[in-house]
């Protein structure tokens, strides 16, 4: 990809079950029941969230991660991706029991709030810019920067995307809200996700997942879906194919060697979520 | 306070500067290091009876090599140049200066998602200065694999191949550990280091530098210094560094690095001729570089 801060690789699987089934349990799956996906706290979110959606985050496990998420918030890291305007409602301070103190608790169930309940009404252009530091980073344009540089991908995707709420205004399609809790890098970080299907000819489907939040490690993340019913030793199963493309301000640094090593790690964390899924769903091939 | 103000905003008006000066002179990605160290006063030693004491060294790296994305990989493809000079007393048995100038042809692959591979050589020339080159033509080479265990944990094998040295293949194996969150054992040859990342532009380190490098002397060092049979001879110098330094990412493009420490070991061997000079007193060093990736 020409833009060095993205990154992106495919992968190709055959699951058991026919597609609507699938999509259903990815609908269904719980990530944070393994360890090694370093994904802490895992919550749906209604169509229109409320502070009370983000309770869990009193109770984040105490570890470095955590930790270091808790420090950089209050010292107001130029790290945090937030918009200046979320930069000015930080309380510095203590206080509270557990891994997450108050304030802290508080400052980022106001900003997923808000966050949130703008996509709902906005898709990814209401969206705020990360530019609490440095230049302004929109979500939006992350995301069809990915996709310019895919015109393949994009083409078969462009009528489903087109009806969601991903790099754009809010679309046609409910998505399925959520936000998660996760270590990137030694580094806790919370984002906000939306998830989005829909049914094609044949009883074929395209899913996508996207990040369009986070506070720290990456500035979006999206993942694309295809998937065909096939009869796999006379049974029903389905032949997907998966898009994952990811922008941080880290990949820009990388260079040669290192690039390549990072599309090996991210090709290993694709696999291994993948690996999980099948193994959770039974029955993968 | 107003100074520091200033100064980083200097630093990063140089750093954008100097980020897109590096992309419009130079039309693919690439990779580059200029260096200088500087060694005191050492000794070495051949036999009871033969030494050199008191030589400085100085020791000069430039090195540019382009890493255009290919379908199969990284391709390596550019030019270093290394010389280092001694300040020998007298008529010392030893060259002043041994050079190297060479291409750097490579590739780095992925051979599945867990395992890169590099293959490398270095054909240059390997003598003493631009005085004769006529046949100081060598052609080192390194085959190495990394297998990517995890995103903090990679383990690296390889071989580097060079005929003219003593022993021509040697293996080596090391490992890269990212133990914490700023911290990275870096156990690799020829550079193994401990690492601690201050903030994303500061790294601290502490580590050695292991150097073998085979040169051939001119056609007539060995009469110059009343031993013919080290004419046109293979000399193969040795030397290990052990310090600590500091890494300052001034830009995206540009890193700084300091580094001081001592010499431990020396050599230099005319092992074809059975004539070598060990080492026989270390000395201190300070080494400044700029590198960096575009």
């Amino acid at each position: 990809m020409s833009n060095p801060r993205f990154l992106a690789v495919q992968s190709c699987y055959v699951v058991a079950d026919a597609p609507a089934r699938q999509i259903e349990a990815l609908r269904r799956w719980d990530p944070t029941k393994h360890r090694e996906l370093k994904i802490f706290l895992h919550s749906d979110l209604p169509a229109n969230p409320t502070a009370a959606n983000f309770e869990k985050l009193k109770n984040a496990p105490d570890n470095g991660p955590v930790r270091a998420f808790v420090a950089a918030t209050q010292k107001l890291s130029s790290d945090l991706q937030i918009s200046r305007d979320e930069a000015k409602k930080i309380s510095a301070g203590g206080g509270g029991g557990g891994a997450m103190p108050a304030p802290v608790a508080a400052f980022w169930t106001d900003v997923l709030t808000t966050r949130a309940k703008s996509f709902a009404s906005s898709g990814t252009s209401g969206q705020a810019p990360y530019d609490h530091t440095g230049k302004a980073i929109r979500a939006s344009e992350e995301l069809n920067g990915l996709l310019r540089e895919q015109e393949k991908i994009r083409r078969q995707f462009s009528g489903f995307l087109g009806a969601t709420g991903i790099g754009r205004g809010a679309g046609s399609l409910a998505p399925e809200l959520y936000w998660e809790l996760l270590d990137v890098d030694d580094q806790g970080v919370v984002t906000l996700g939306a998830s989005y299907s829909r049914s094609g000819t044949n009883g074929s489907y395209q899913a996508a997942d996207a990040l369009y939040y986070a506070s720290g490690g990456y500035y979006v993340a999206l993942t694309l879906y295809q998937m065909w019913p096939v009869t796999v030793d006379g049974k029903a199963s389905t032949l997907v194919w998966r898009g994952d493309m990811i922008s941080a301000a880290s990949l820009g640094s990388l260079h040669g060697v290192e690039r390549l090593g990072s599309e090996s790690v991210m090709m290993k964390n694709i696999s291994k979520a993948v690996t999980l899924f099948r193994r959770d769903t039974s029955g993968g091939r | 306070m107003w100074a520091a103000s200033l100064f980083l905003g200097a630093t990063a008006t140089f750093a954008e500067e100097s980020d897109s000066w590096f992309k419009s002179i130079l039309p693919l990605p690439g990779e580059y290091v200029a260096e200088e160290t500087y060694v005191g006063d050492g000794d070495v030693r051949r036999g009871p009876h033969k030494s050199v004491r008191d030589f400085d060294e100085n020791d000069s790296i430039l090195q540019l090599v382009f890493t255009p994305r290919i379908k199969l990989g990284v391709l390596r493809l550019g030019a270093a140049w290394e010389r280092f000079s001694f300040g020998f007393p007298g008529n010392a048995p030893l060259p002043d200066n041994l050079q190297s100038v060479n291409l750097v042809i490579g590739l780095d692959t992925q051979l599945s998602d867990s395992i890169l591979i590099r293959v490398e050589a270095q054909p240059g020339v390997y003598n003493t200065g631009f005085d004769d080159l006529s046949d100081d033509f060598n052609l080192p080479f390194v085959i190495g694999g990394t297998y990517i265990y995890s995103p903090d944990l990679q383990i690296v094998l390889g071989v580097g191949v060079d005929v003219e040295r003593k022993y021509p293949v040697i293996p080596a194996a090391g490992i890269r550990w990212r133990m914490g969150r700023q911290w990275v054992l870096d156990a690799v040859l020829p550079t193994p280091r401990l690492e601690f990342e201050m903030n994303p532009n500061v790294t601290l380190y502490a580590g050695a530098n292991v150097k073998q490098t085979n040169f051939r002397v001119d056609d007539n060092f060995g009469d110059a210094h009343g031993i013919p049979r080290l004419n046109h001879a293979i000399l193969s110098y040795s030397e290990v560094r052990t310090g600590a330094g500091l890494d300052w990412k001034i830009s995206n493009v540009v890193t700084a690095t300091g580094e001081v420490g001592y010499q431990p070991y020396r050599d230099f061997d005319f092992y074809r001729a059975n004539i070598r000079y060990h080492h026989d007193g270390g000395a201190p060093y300070g080494m400044i570089s700029l590198h960096g990736a575009f």
